[in-house]
């Protein structure tokens, strides 16, 4: 089936992050925050000026999850088109969080059936050379549960895009 | 061990060799937080962190108020202000068997206080921080895996062990021993192996509770190893019984990643 275009469901959303050997890992989400740049703005209103206006300044680009507490094995991520298959998120989450390394991350929104190249793709691919990527600064487990937070490490934004990230190099 | 996804009802708590799953009603969040404030420089592209020190607990342990002699909640908990070897347990839709996720780390106990709740009186026990004499001051990952569930042994381990992370790996890590009881002195301690067979399995140097007397009151305790040192793939519990010909205990390995 080819790539689709129009509105979605959030059940169609993927979520895959290279685990502690740089290796591209899916994780089971149950939710995935806000995705996408948020940008900081500057009020420079004069008091001349009929309506208070202001300039944007430096995105952030935070993402939040939450999903069911797992130690399945890793797996190797699914293809485009396919099935999504899981590696256990406590698996992949427990030995990156606050390593202080930057890792490909990125959310898949597939269109209405599960992702294809050519659908939306919200992420950062590592970079060593300029120690850019996503880092996970918290991991907490509330009894089956998990929550993790993931920040930009390195100068380099994320972006949107329509084709997987490779684990980097 | 199975593996997959869970229910809390599988969760067991440990503190200072003593089981206190048959009192917990609730564990709250077993964190691991680093502090990381986004920021820029003019020429950024993004806000962008570097993770620095880490923060760890358990939050509070909700149970209910029990005053039995030795073994009871108030017994095990009562005095708040004090350090606790803490082990939260999470056994994969079952009793925690070898091989499922354990969190541990020697935390404050910072309150124990009683309130009345849906007709009961339970106690509310939140802990902080690690401590400061805690063992494993070097290390933020909490997370490790259970050697040994809850059980009595008589002889030593001649079994083979658990694949914790898939390889090998040179950055340390710490035990965690819980020894709820034992007729005499004991030894625990944890071999590791390049090839998970009975014959390969040597003493991981420095992994060792040391000789342990829980005849009358449990041990506990978290030993860090080096932080360069070196474990191999496949690790195991063992035991060295001194003049104990029994003992019931739990053990867990939390090997660094980084």
């Amino acid at each position: 089936m080819a790539a689709q275009t129009g509105r979605t469901h959030e059940r169609w959303n993927r979520f895959v992050v290279a685990d502690s050997a740089d290796t591209l890992r899916e994780i089971p989400v149950e939710t995935v925050g806000d995705v996408g740049l948020s940008f900081d703005t500057a009020d420079v209103s004069a008091l001349q000026d009929a309506i208070k206006n202001m300039v944007s300044g430096m995105p952030g680009a935070p993402i939040k999850i939450s999903g069911p507490l797992d130690n399945a094995a890793a797996t190797t991520v699914a293809a485009s088109g396919n099935a999504p298959t899981l590696s256990g998120s406590h698996t992949v989450l427990s030995a990156i969080a606050g390593d202080n390394k930057p890792h490909t991350l990125q959310v898949l929104i597939g269109i209405r059936h599960y992702w294809e190249t050519g659908e939306p793709v919200f992420g950062l691919q590592r970079a060593t050379a300029s120690n850019s990527g996503y880092t996970c600064t918290k991991y907490t487990v509330n009894g089956n549960k998990y929550t993790a937070e993931f920040e930009v490490m390195g100068g380099v934004a994320p972006a949107w895009g329509t084709a997987l990230l490779t684990a980097g190099s | 061990m199975a593996t997959g996804r869970t229910h809390p009802r599988w969760m067991r708590f440990y503190a200072d060799g003593y089981d206190l799953s048959g009192f917990a009603r609730q564990i709250s969040e077993l964190k691991q937080e680093f502090g990381s404030t986004p920021d820029a420089a003019l020429t950024d592209a993004v806000k962008n962190v570097l993770v620095g020190q880490a923060s760890l607990g358990v939050g509070a342990l909700n149970a209910f108020f029990d005053n039995t002699a030795t073994v009871g909640l108030q017994a095990a908990l009562g005095s708040a202000g004090a350090s606790r070897t803490v082990m939260v347990l999470i056994g994969m839709r079952g009793n925690p068997a070898q091989g499922d996720p354990v969190y541990a780390a020697m935390l404050e106990q910072l309150e124990f206080r009683i309130k009345q709740e849906n007709g009961y009186v339970v106690a509310n026990v939140p802990f902080g921080d690690a401590d400061a004499v805690a063992p494993n001051l070097a290390y933020t990952q909490p997370w490790g895996v259970l050697l040994h569930a809850k059980a009595a042994e008589t002889a030593v381990n001649t079994a083979t062990g658990v694949d914790d992370f898939g390889a090998a790996t040179t950055v340390g890590g710490y035990l965690c021993y819980e020894i709820f009881s034992s007729n005499g002195t004991v030894t625990v301690k944890i071999q590791d192996a390049e090839t998970n067979s009975n014959g390969s399995f040597a003493d991981l140097s420095g992994a060792t509770s040391g000789s342990q007397d829980a005849s009358s009151t449990p041990k506990a305790g978290i030993v860090a190893l080096a932080r360069n040192a070196t474990v191999r793939r496949y690790l195991r519990w063992q035991i060295v019984l001194g003049t104990a010909t029994t003992v019931t205990f739990a053990l867990s390995f939390h090997r660094a990643t980084y």
